[in-house]
C-alpha cells in the first residue's frame, strides 16, 4: 500500500501542469494497490491547487507556507519537501522535471539520504516502484528499482495521461516547512522575463520546430505561425540556435530542452540523432521535408516530402479553421 | 582562488546501441568516449577565470577507468587546467549518481575549493544529479544550469534559464555550479598544447588512497531495453503541397486526434 506524495509547482501563483498529470498517475496506482495521494504545495495560497488536485484524485494537499517560500529557493524548498517526507512518510515522492524540479529533485534526495532518479517517463508497483526512465537520449530505456524506502523521482511532462477523478476537493492541511532561522544560501535576486504569453518547450502539448530549412531567422516566423494558431510552443534544432536565428531556449535535442508533447512537428529538421534525442518519446510526430531520406522520417508518423515554404502557410490555415 | 572541474567521460553523442532485446546488462565496451560536453563548459569557464587574472588553480577531477586519462589530457589539461585528479577503481564500475557524489565529495575535501564546476548533465545517463548531490553532502550553496557567471569578491552572480526567462541568482563563495549551454563556447586542444599537457601533473587515485569506504548504490538497474518501436511514417502525397497539407491537418485532427 503505497502512500505517493505529488509536488505541486507553482511560481508567483501559476500551477504547473505536470502536477495533475503525476496525481492522475499516483491515483491509478493508489486504485490498483491501495495506499493514498498526497499533493504537496508550497506557497501562500493552496487553495486553488488543494481544489485542482482533488479533481485529479488526491486524497489530501499538505501545504506550507511562510517567507522563505514566498518566491523559489532551493534551499528553502528542499528542506520543507525534505521535512515533510520524515513527518509523513510517503514511499515516493514525485517532481515533475521542469527548470524548479530538476533543481530541487536531488537536493530533496541528498537530504533523506535517498534514492533519487531522474526524468521519468513511467511508473510500476509490485510490492515496490519499478521506475522506467530513458539513458543515452532515448536510445535506450532502463528499469530502475530503488533501494531505500523514500524515493524521490523525476516526472518528464506530458509521460502520464490526465484523468478527472471527480473526487471531492478536501481542505489543506498545513505543515511547518521548519525553515526558522534558515541560511538561505543561495538567494534569487531577480527574474527577467522573455516577454510573456508564449507557450513553454517542457510542458507544451504540442511543438512546432524549424530547422535549417527554413534558410534563415525572417522565417522563423513560418514556425511561429503554425505555433499560434495550434496554441504550441515553437522549438528549433541546434543549427538553427547556433546559427543565431533564433535563442537557444527554444533548442531541442540532447545539449538544449527534452520534450514528449502529444505532438511535434518538424520542419526543415534533418533527424540528426541529437535532435532525436530530445524529442523522440513523442507520442505523434510530423516530418515536413524535402529530402524522403532524411532520418526524420524514420521516427516520424506522419511525413510530407515537400518544400516546407509551400506546406506550412497552407497547413497554418488548414489548422486554423480546424481549431475556430 | 581554487577552482575543482568535475568532469566525466562518456560515450560521442553519435554512439548507436545495439540492443535487440531487454537485457539485464549493457555492453558499452565498444564505444568512442570523450568528455562530457556540458562539462567542457565547466572546464573553459574555470580556464576563463584564470585568464582574467589573480592566482587561479584549476583542478580537474574525475571518476572513471583508466581510459579517462587521454579525456583529461587532451580536454581538460590541454585546454587549460592546471592538474587532474583520477579516481580510478573498479569497486566503482556501475556505481550509481548518489555513490559517485560520495566519492567526489571525498575528492573534494581533501583541498580547499572556491569553487566547483560541474556538467549540467551527463550525457550518458542523463541524470542531472551528481552536482547538486555534492552540493549538498559538502554543505555549500549552488545554482544549477547556469547560462552567465559573474564572479566577484567571496561571492557570485549567475543567470539560470527557466521557463518563461532567466533567473539571476547570487551566492558566496564556496559554492557549486553546473554548467548549461550558453555559458561559453569550449575552445578546442591545440596540438603543442596537447603535447605539453602531458607534463602537467596526474594523480591517480583508488577510493581507499581517499580514506573511503564505498557506500552501497541507492538505485540499481534491473533492466536495459530498447526504445519502444515506432509506426512506419505515412507519407501524405498529394498532386501540390497545398492539397497535402490539407489532408495532413486532416489526419492528424480525424485519425491522430491530437489537435
Ligand atoms: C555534442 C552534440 C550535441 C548536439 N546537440 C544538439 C541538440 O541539442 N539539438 C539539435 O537539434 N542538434 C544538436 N546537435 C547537432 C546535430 O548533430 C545536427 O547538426 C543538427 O540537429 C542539424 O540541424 P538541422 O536538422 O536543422 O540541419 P540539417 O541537418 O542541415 O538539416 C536541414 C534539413 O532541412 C531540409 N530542408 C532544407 N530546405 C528545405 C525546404 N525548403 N523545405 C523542407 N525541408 C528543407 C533538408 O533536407 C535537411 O534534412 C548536436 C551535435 C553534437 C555533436
Ligand atoms: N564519474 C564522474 N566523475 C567526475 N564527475 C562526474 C562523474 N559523473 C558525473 N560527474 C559530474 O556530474 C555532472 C552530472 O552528472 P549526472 O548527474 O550523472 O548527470 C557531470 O556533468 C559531471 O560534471
Amino acid at each position: 500500500m503505497p502512500n505517493l506524495a505529488v509536488f505541486i509547482e507553482q511560481r508567483d501563483g501559476v500551477l504547473k501542469k505536470v502536477a495533475w498529470q503525476m496525481i492522475s498517475e499516483a491515483r491509478r496506482i493508489a486504485d490498483a494497490n491501495g495506499g493514498e495521494v498526497w499533493g504537496v504545495f508550497l506557497g501562500q495560497d493552496a487553495s486553488t491547487a488543494t481544489a485542482e488536485a482533488g479533481k485529479y484524485g488526491a486524497d489530501k494537499v499538505f501545504a506550507a507556507s511562510g517567507d522563505a517560500l514566498s518566491t523559489y529557493n532551493s534551499e528553502a524548498w528542499s528542506t520543507a519537501l525534505a521535512g515533510f517526507c520524515k513527518i509523513n512518510n510517503p514511499d515516493i515522492l514525485m517532481i515533475g522535471s521542469t527548470a524548479m524540479g530538476k533543481d530541487l529533485g536531488p537536493k530533496v534526495a541528498a537530504k533523506l539520504e535517498c534514492a533519487c532518479v531522474s526524468d521519468a517517463v513511467g511508473l510500476k508497483f509490485d510490492g515496490g516502484f519499478e521506475i522506467r526512465r530513458p539513458i543515452f537520449a532515448g536510445k535506450c530505456f532502463t528499469d530502475v528499482v530503488p533501494k531505500t524506502a523514500i524515493s524521490v523521482v523525476g516526472i518528464r511532462p506530458n509521460a502520464f495521461v490526465l484523468e478527472e477523478k471527480g473526487g471531492a476537493a478536501t481542505a489543506a492541511e498545513t505543515f511547518d516547512p521548519g525553515l526558522d532561522g534558515i541560511d538561505l544560501k543561495a538567494v534569487v535576486e531577480k527574474f527577467e522575463t522573455s516577454g510573456g504569453g508564449k507557450v513553454e518547450l517542457t510542458d507544451a502539448e504540442i511543438i512546432v520546430s524549424g530547422g535549417r530549412g527554413i534558410k534563415g531567422p525572417e522565417n522563423y516566423q513560418l514556425i511561429e505561425k503554425l505555433a499560434e494558431t495550434l496554441g504550441a510552443a515553437a522549438g528549433a534544432s541546434r543549427a538553427v540556435v547556433d546559427a543565431g536565428w533564433v535563442d537557444y531556449s527554444h533548442q531541442v535535442g540532447q545539449t538544449g530542452k527534452t520534450v514528449g508533447p502529444n505532438l511535434y512537428i518538424a520542419c526543415g529538421i534533418s533527424g540528426a540523432i541529437q535532435h532525436l534525442a530530445g524529442m523522440s518519446s513523442s507520442k505523434c510526430i510530423v516530418a515536413i521535408n524535402k529530402d524522403a531520406n532524411a532520418p526524420i522520417f524514420k521516427v516520424a508518423d506522419y511525413g510530407i516530402v515537400a518544400d516546407l515554404f509551400d506546406v506550412l502557410p497552407a497547413l497554418t490555415d488548414e489548422v486554423g479553421k480546424i481549431r475556430s | 582562488m581554487k577552482i575543482a572541474v568535475c568532469v566525466k567521460q562518456v560515450p560521442d553523442s553519435e554512439t548507436r546501441i545495439n540492443l535487440a532485446a531487454p537485457a539485464a546488462v549493457l555492453d558499452q565496451s565498444g564505444f568512442t568516449r570523450i568528455l562530457n560536453p556540458y562539462d567542457a563548459y565547466g572546464v573553459e569557464e574555470a580556464v576563463k577565470i584564470k585568464e582574467a587574472g589573480g592566482e587561479v588553480e584549476v583542478t580537474a577531477i574525475t571518476i572513471g577507468p583508466e581510459t579517462v586519462k587521454e579525456t583529461i589530457k587532451k580536454d581538460c589539461l590541454a585546454v587549460g587546467c592546471d592538474k587532474a585528479v583520477m579516481i580510478t577503481d573498479p569497486v566503482l564500475d556501475g556505481a550509481d549518481e548518489a555513490t559517485i557524489a560520495t566519492v567526489l565529495v571525498a575528492a573534494l575535501k581533501r583541498d580547499e575549493f572556491d569553487l566547483i564546476l560541474f556538467g549540467n548533465k551527463a550525457i550518458d545517463d542523463d541524470s542531472g544529479q551528481v552536482g547538486i548531490l555534492v552540493a549538498e553532502k559538502l554543505g555549500l550553496p549552488h545554482i544549477s544550469a547556469i547560462t552567465h557567471l559573474e564572479i566577484g569578491e567571496g561571492s557570485l552572480t549567475a543567470h539560470r534559464e527557466i521557463e518563461g526567462g532567466k533567473e539571476v541568482v547570487k551566492a558566496s563563495l564556496p559554492a557549486v555550479l553546473t554548467c548549461q549551454k550558453g555559458l561559453n563556447e569550449p575552445r578546442l586542444p591545440s596540438l603543442p598544447n596537447i603535447m605539453k599537457a602531458g607534463m602537467k601533473p596526474m594523480e591517480t587515485v583508488t577510493c581507499a588512497d581517499l580514506g573511503l569506504e564505498v557506500p552501497a548504490n541507492l538505485v540499481e538497474i534491473k533492466l536495459y531495453s530498447p526504445p519502444p518501436a515506432r509506426a512506419e511514417c505515412k507519407l501524405v502525397e498529394a498532386e501540390e503541397p497545398a492539397q497535402a497539407a490539407k489532408e495532413l491537418a486532416r489526419l492528424l485532427n480525424e485519425e491522430a486526434k491530437v489537435i
